[in-house]
């Protein structure tokens, strides 16, 4: 009887195991002829299910609005600009399939999308490898920069740069650090203690827990005896909510602490909004942006999506990165490479800022930087930062 | 005290599901892999039916899933419950399919549940969240009745000598699909009362279950077939290892540990020479507690 109870618990671990290692599929929506000669054809690669899911819908909305705009004033060279979209489940070996697929069979001329860093990097490699120019939304910095690779959405360093210095004045120079345990909340923390020790205050606590975690009550009493001013979370997913709740619980989490970092997103807002309301965050682009292009895309968004919650900054980086993407190609034409060089000179004006362009030594975009206080409608921008450069070269530019 | 009151907290979380999946287990012969996910059912009515007070949607909900829970019995277990193996492919099967389906239901974004208690309280000392104390205290209520009446009713008795020994107790006169039907029934609202229950201190998605697997079957792992009461133990001291560890250590370090102790404790249990110290401990045990008589 006991051998038998441990032949199931060992099959379930192999099952477990199966399921861990990821073998989720993907799956092709859309289509278009594959012609080198025909209309500009861009591979949209995003996780449309999975655990982010909602992010990569977002952003595929987003970009969906961004080229019909650029279509319903003409498109490119009077050709209408067609795209394909491909679900890779946040899977990065379904990414590299998936890229590699586009650029054979569909022949695309452009790559866009994917939210989390080791698809990026899985995409990246393939299309590196065939010299096609992609392009993501989402904020975070690769460790890596490579030739076919440009990035949208906000460094660490734009991120954290006009904002830390504010919450040290407004709140005090103790500051804490939790994350959740893989690469980029590390380099997160990094950039945050060196900001930090440059605005003139202290890291006083660092904390990592792995994903899936919940219970925090260890890590909230490690981070209340430390006695900090300000609170930077990188804690992301579902664990971003039960951190933030037990935080608030606990006592941690008060009014006069501050209070920034992922869990302040748009994304988290509809479980967060108690929480979050009153706080102060900085973003590259929000819904309650008030320029006109935005509101439009913000009225659009929500008419054509029936959405009715704050809409996730992926999206306005993907309508208007896209947007700076097709204007590119119309002056370069559909050649990835020419584009691909096009890309790397342009200055393009839009809600992102004035005269936006690639930083050469980084590819990431030098843009506006602005900070919103969290309503329970929404993000209005409070104050605008101005442009917010990054250009500390990275390995491989 | 406050590992104390973080150990009872955990306890109560892991417990209510692990001595859910025990049961089922004790009945079926099954290791339920949707178990966790019925948790997930019970999370996401308390994030919805936001129109109820909290304890008519945790009642509600018990309520909503028993036809459910008779269902994937019936017509899912039933048929391939001659094949272990089988059925437990079958309950993967139901795990995905209720993920999926909380997945187009309600997003795949995380939601959150408000306590209905506020505040703190202080017990000897330590203060914590009210609610946290509370819940505890509930799923603790709920794992001792649960305990009581399979060691006290005559549905225990049957539960039991059907894990011990379900040919034997057929031919007795028990009837071995009422009793399966119930125990699954029974074993899924305590899971379905864990996720409910701990709503409030927990991110509510379509995966949540799947992060309460590997403790709750390391505490399977531990316990005795077809005794609750070892599952129960086996779920207290997995609780108060793994925060044991994250008190001492920081969470990647302690994480790490703990797989190595349990690795370690499972490694050391499959040895023959423990496997017949504990067996004769059994043996003593019962006959101690017969000599009385």
């Amino acid at each position: 009887m006991v051998p038998s109870f441990r032949r199931r618990v060992c099959a379930l671990s192999a099952l477990i195991l199966f399921s861990a290692t990821g073998c989720a599929g993907a799956a092709i929506s859309g289509s278009g002829d594959a012609d080198t000669g025909g209309p500009l054809k861009i591979g949209v690669i995003v996780p449309l299910t999975g655990p982010v899911g909602q992010s990569g819908t977002a952003l595929r909305q987003g970009f969906e609005l961004g080229v019909a705009k650029v279509n319903d004033a003409g498109g490119i060279g009077g050709k209408q600009v067609e795209f394909v979209v491909a679900d890779d489940a946040g899977d990065p070996a379904n990414s590299t399939q998936l890229a590699r697929r586009l650029i054979q069979q569909d022949k695309v001329s452009v790559l866009f999308g994917t939210i989390t860093g080791d698809t990026a990097d899985a995409v990246t490699k393939v299309s590196d490898d065939h010299r096609i120019p992609f392009f993501t939304a989402i904020l975070g910095d690769p460790e890596r920069c490579s030739a076919y690779q440009w990035r949208f959405g906000e460094s660490t360093r734009q991120l954290l740069t006009p904002m830390l210095p504010w919450l040290l004045q407004q709140h005090g120079a103790r500051v804490a650090i939790v994350g959740s345990d893989y690469n980029y909340p590390h380099l997160y923390a990094g950039l945050a203690k060196e900001l930090t020790q440059a605005g003139g205050g202290t890291v006083v606590a660092e904390e990592y827990s792995p994903l899936g975690q919940t219970d925090w009550q260890p890590v909230i009493t490690r981070l209340k005896a430390a006695n900090p001013d300000v609170l930077l979370s990188m804690v992301v997913g579902a664990d971003a909510i039960a951190f933030s709740q037990q935080a608030q619980q606990f006592g941690l989490l008060t009014p006069e602490l501050g209070f920034e970092g992922a869990p302040l997103d748009a994304d988290y807002h509809p479980a967060l909004s108690a929480l979050t309301t009153g706080r102060r965050h900085a973003v590259r682009w929000a819904d309650g942006m008030p320029d006109p292009a935005s509101r439009r895309f913000v009225a659009d968004y929500r008419a054509k999506y029936q959405w009715n919650q704050p809409i996730p900054e992926v999206a306005g980086n993907a309508y208007f990165g896209i947007q700076f993407v097709l204007a590119a190609a119309a002056k370069a034409g559909s050649d990835p490479v020419a584009i691909n060089r096009e890309v790397g000179s342009l200055r393009f004006d839009s809600p992102l800022g004035a005269g936006t362009h690639f930083a050469p030594e980084n590819h990431i975009l030098q843009a506006d930087m602005s900070a919103v206080t969290i309503s329970p409608d929404g993000y209005p921008v409070t104050a605008k930062f101005g442009p917010v450069a990054d250009t500390v070269p990275r390995e491989g530019c | 005290m406050d590992v104390l009151l973080a150990i009872l907290s955990q306890f109560g979380l892991y417990g209510l599901l692990t001595v859910g999946i025990a049961t089922v287990f004790a009945a079926l012969r099954v290791v339920n892999l949707a178990h966790c996910d019925f948790a997930m059912i019970g999370a996401y009515a308390a994030a919805t039916l936001i129109g109820f007070p909290f304890g008519w949607r945790v009642v509600l909900v018990l309520g909503a899933t028993i036809p459910l829970l008779v269902v994937i019995e019936r017509v899912l277990l039933r048929r391939s419950r001659a094949d272990g193996l089988g059925s437990m492919l079958v309950t993967w099967g139901v795990g995905m399919a209720l993920r999926q389906l909380a997945e187009v239901s309600f997003g795949a974004t995380p939601r959150s549940v408000t306590a209905p208690v506020d505040g703190s309280v202080t017990v000897f000392g330590a203060s914590g969240p009210a609610y946290r104390l509370v819940c505890s205290l509930i799923a603790v209520a709920v794992i001792g009745l649960v305990l009581l009446a399979a060691h006290r009713t005559r549905w225990g008795l049957t539960l039991r000598a059907v894990a011990d020994n379900p040919s034997m107790a057929g031919l007795l006169g028990t009837d071995p699909n009422r009793l399966r039907t119930t125990a699954f029934v029974a074993g899924g609202l305590l899971a379905v009362l864990a996720g409910a229950l701990y709503s409030p201190t927990l991110a509510v998605s379509p995966t949540m279950g799947f992060s309460l697997l590997v403790p709750v079957f390391f505490a399977l792992l531990f316990s005795r077939p077809g005794s609750l009461a070892t599952a129960a133990l086996a779920a207290l001291g997995v609780s108060a290892l793994a925060v044991l560890l994250r008190t001492r250590l920081s969470d990647v370090v302690a994480d790490a540990l703990f797989y190595v102790v349990v690795f370690g404790i499972a490694a050391a249990r499959s040895r023959p020479s423990i496997r017949r110290f504990f067996s004769w401990s059994r043996r003593f045990a019962v006959g101690s507690a017969r000599s009385p008589r």
